[in-house]
């Protein structure tokens, strides 16, 4: 009996040794993967760091400004475009708006008008084209360039020619 | 149950037995063995203590690229970063040929010298540097190549993706990355602590602000013919820079030559006699002691004359002046004679409560001291009341403005972005504690009456040419001329203009100056703050308005303008 009884707990001793061990043997694999995973971490970060330096580089408002007035029919927003609050979108006078706020959320909703006159104010009209002619000049540019292809489509060939040497003029 | 006991005798008996011993031996080793093993087993899984973890653990907190930390504006975009940038070196004893090597590298690197370059891989030396800082693509290319006698050596770069935008601000690092100026060098503790590699520095500079300023002011420089110039936006409320330009700069990723001209900050580095912006402080001063008060009269009918000076007016009334009246015009005998009424010591406490006796406070290395009269009799302190006799550098004249407009608090400027409790205790909840940590120079009364006669200032007086639409701008001009040779040059002239917007609740003030502007046509051949700085800030105002998410207001008349009786219009 005692022979069975310490024959078992030998065993025993002996699994649980051996469990023990394959543990901290998976263990150190998974530690080792981490590390890898961290390394790998480390490296992609790095590259993200490059990329957000690419991408602070190309993003230089200098450039970004250049590109704008050569590629887009965009202004700098002005301060008329500004507003605070529903009013001071209309150009209408204020007794011509009336302002109904909903008693759920009280938010002030405009109510439809008669189509007002339009009335300028002062700080409204006065916007700075001059300052940045290329963007004046774009659209422009573009929708000339639509209209040509359209009926230079249409055209002969001596009448396409013809149009394309008075352009090169 | 039966048992069938089996006994083998005689000679077989004898060699079984035999066997049996035998077989002791090898058991007794088999079990020895096991149990050692066993043993092994038990101490490995209970006392050996596991393969070094600390390594793993601490690995995400540092990064490959650690040398210097990232610096980032108020929005989080990179303004500087350290990128990997290896170094080409040699080992020529491993080099088998030469000249195919060389034409190889050449390849790759288009811009070496060929003679260089094959006289390095025939040295004699163990190591040789051909190339500092390749790049990525090179670096690839290189290793591509195969050549066992060409090595790699690992080092970073320190990269200013956005050029020479905030050359002066950020300063610049030597080629061992060790920082010579600006921010790098006042935050070297920072920026140079590899434990803090993850923790970027965030500026409180607006890219976009400082864009807009530097653009504007190249512009104004050009046309006008300047030298120099110096530009400054700032957060009167938290004292926040947004923008700080000084023209000509550099650019820190190329080639760095220490005394050139460019490497000069003028907003910190050079005082300068600032004209008429001081009779804000004139004002500010005779206002908040009670003893003069908006209504009062100054008598500025003829020059001035003092020990043998005569004072004068550029825009001169030729009659008696009301306090709002000697600002607006911007009166040079009124400024003096204000001054004589409230005496000397109250104008030197005063200033050196604005803090115009010490350094500027900004997170930048180099700032200098303002160069003050050496004695301060009557006719210093009458000449120091318009701006003469006293030289001062932009980031002072910027500081003690934004203090008389924001509500009379003294706030260091900074470049360093404060968050946003900090800034909610800076101005917006003004019971919490902490509100009243920056020393109250002027009363908020007096700050509010200085808001109107700023204002006022660009609606009918010098700063004309500052108006914009939609935002109510105010500001005072300023045109010192500039001393050469010990004397005054008629010609030569520091021309200022410092505005502040929106008016009725203050939010920025932009400081701009232009060094030895020439008139041109268009200004009839004037260079004065008010033809020459002022537009520039109008300009700036106009753009940054919007993008900072100002809203604007219709135009209305300013208080006090009844004072003002005549109409300037010049």
């Amino acid at each position: 009996m005692i022979k069975v009884v310490g024959g078992f707990f030998v065993l025993m001793v002996m699994i649980a040794a051996g469990t023990v061990y394959s543990l901290k043997e998976t263990t150190e694999r998974l530690e080792t993967h981490k590390a890898q995973l961290a390394t790998r971490i480390l490296e992609d970060r790095a590259a993200i760091k490059v990329l957000h330096a690419e991408m602070a580089y190309l993003s230089q408002p200098e450039r970004l400004q250049k590109l704008s007035q050569r590629f887009l029919a965009l202004r700098p927003a002005t301060s008329f475009q500004m507003a605070d609050n529903v009013t001071s979108l209309s150009s209408r006078e204020d007794d011509a708006v009336r302002l109904a706020s909903a008693p759920v959320d009280q938010f002030p909703v405009l109510l439809p008008q008669e189509k007002p006159v339009f009335k300028a104010e002062k700080y409204r009209n006065a916007v700075t084209l001059a300052a940045y002619p290329a963007t004046e000049e774009a659209p422009k540019v573009a929708q000339k360039e639509q209209v040509s292809k359209k009926t230079t489509r249409r055209m002969g060939f001596y009448e396409r020619i013809s149009l394309k040497l008075e352009d090169e003029k | 149950m039966r048992s069938v006991d089996l006994h083998i005798e005689g000679a077989t008996s004898g060699a079984i037995e035999v066997a049996r011993n035998r077989l002791v031996v090898p058991t007794f080793f088999f079990v020895l063995g096991f149990s050692i093993l066993v043993i092994r087993l038990i101490s490995i899984g209970m006392f050996e203590p596991m393969s070094d973890i600390n390594t793993y653990t601490r690995v995400g907190t540092t990064e490959l690229v650690r040398d210097r930390v990232d610096i980032l504006d108020r929005n989080g975009i990179v303004m500087a970063t350290n990128l990997k940038a290896p170094s080409l070196a040699v080992r020529p004893r491993l080099i088998t040929a030469p000249e195919e090597t060389a034409d190889r590298i050449l390849r790759v690197l288009p811009d070496l010298n060929r003679v260089r370059l094959l006289n390095k891989l025939k040295s004699s030396n163990h190591f040789v540097y051909i190339k500092r800082n390749l790049t990525p693509q090179q670096v690839w290319k290189i290793n591509a190549l195969g050549y066992p006698g060409l090595v790699l050596e690992e080092a970073e770069k320190r990269v200013y993706p956005q050029g020479s935008l905030a050359s002066h601000v950020l300063g610049y690092v030597d080629l061992d990355n060790k920082p010579q100026a600006g921010i790098e060098k006042f935050a070297n503790d920072h920026l140079s602590d590899p434990e803090r590699s993850n923790d970027p520095l965030q500026l409180s500079i607006d890219l976009r602000v400082q864009h807009i300023m530097r653009q504007e002011l190249a512009y104004a420089m050009d046309k006008f013919s300047a030298l120099g110039g110096a530009g400054i936006v700032m957060d009167v409320n938290t004292g926040e820079v947004l923008a700080m330009t000084s023209l000509p700069d550099f650019d820190g990723n190329g080639a760095i030559s220490p005394g050139a001209p460019e490497m000069k900050n003028r907003n910190i580095l050079e005082p300068y006699e600032m004209g008429s912006g001081f009779k804000a402080f004139t004002v500010a001063m005779a206002l908040d002691t009670g003893r003069i008060s908006l209504d009062d009269k100054f008598d500025a009918t003829e020059p001035l004359r003092v020990a043998g000076r005569t004072i004068n007016d550029d825009h001169p009334k030729k009659r008696p002046l009301t306090v709002p009246e000697i600002f607006t015009f911007s009166s040079n005998i009124g400024a003096s004679l204000m001054v004589r009424e409230l005496g000397t010591d109250i104008q030197r406490d005063f200033l050196q409560k604005i803090g115009m006796f010490d350094k500027a406070e900004i997170e930048l290395t180099g700032l200098s001291r303002p160069i003050l009269p050496s004695r301060w009799g009557e006719i210093q302190s009458m000449t120091v009341s318009y701006g003469h006799g006293i030289a001062v550098t932009p980031l002072h004249l910027v500081t003690g403005i934004a203090a008389i407009v924001n509500g009379g608090r003294l706030i260091p400027a900074t470049l360093i972005r404060k968050n946003e409790s900090q800034e909610y205790a800076d101005y917006d909840l003004k019971d919490l504690p902490g509100y009243r940590k920056y020393p109250q120079v002027i009363s908020t009364e007096t700050s509010v009456k200085m808001r109107h006669l700023m204002r006022l200032a660009v609606d009918y007086g010098s700063g004309g040419n500052a108006r914009v639409d939609g935002y109510r701008v105010g500001g005072k001009t300023g045109t010192a001329e500039k001393v050469k040779n010990g004397v005054y040059s008629r010609k030569d002239k520091i021309t200022s203009f410092t505005g502040v917007f929106p008016m009725d609740d203050p939010k920025y003030v932009i400081f701009v100056m232009l060094d030895e502007p020439r008139g041109i046509e268009e200004t009839f051949y004037k260079a004065t703050g008010g033809w020459v700085a002022a537009p520039v800030v109008g300009q700036v105002i106009r753009r940054i308005g919007p993008l900072l998410g100002v809203s604007p207001k219709a135009h209305v008349e300013t208080k006090y303008q009844n004072l003002v009786l005549v109409k300037n219009n010049e």
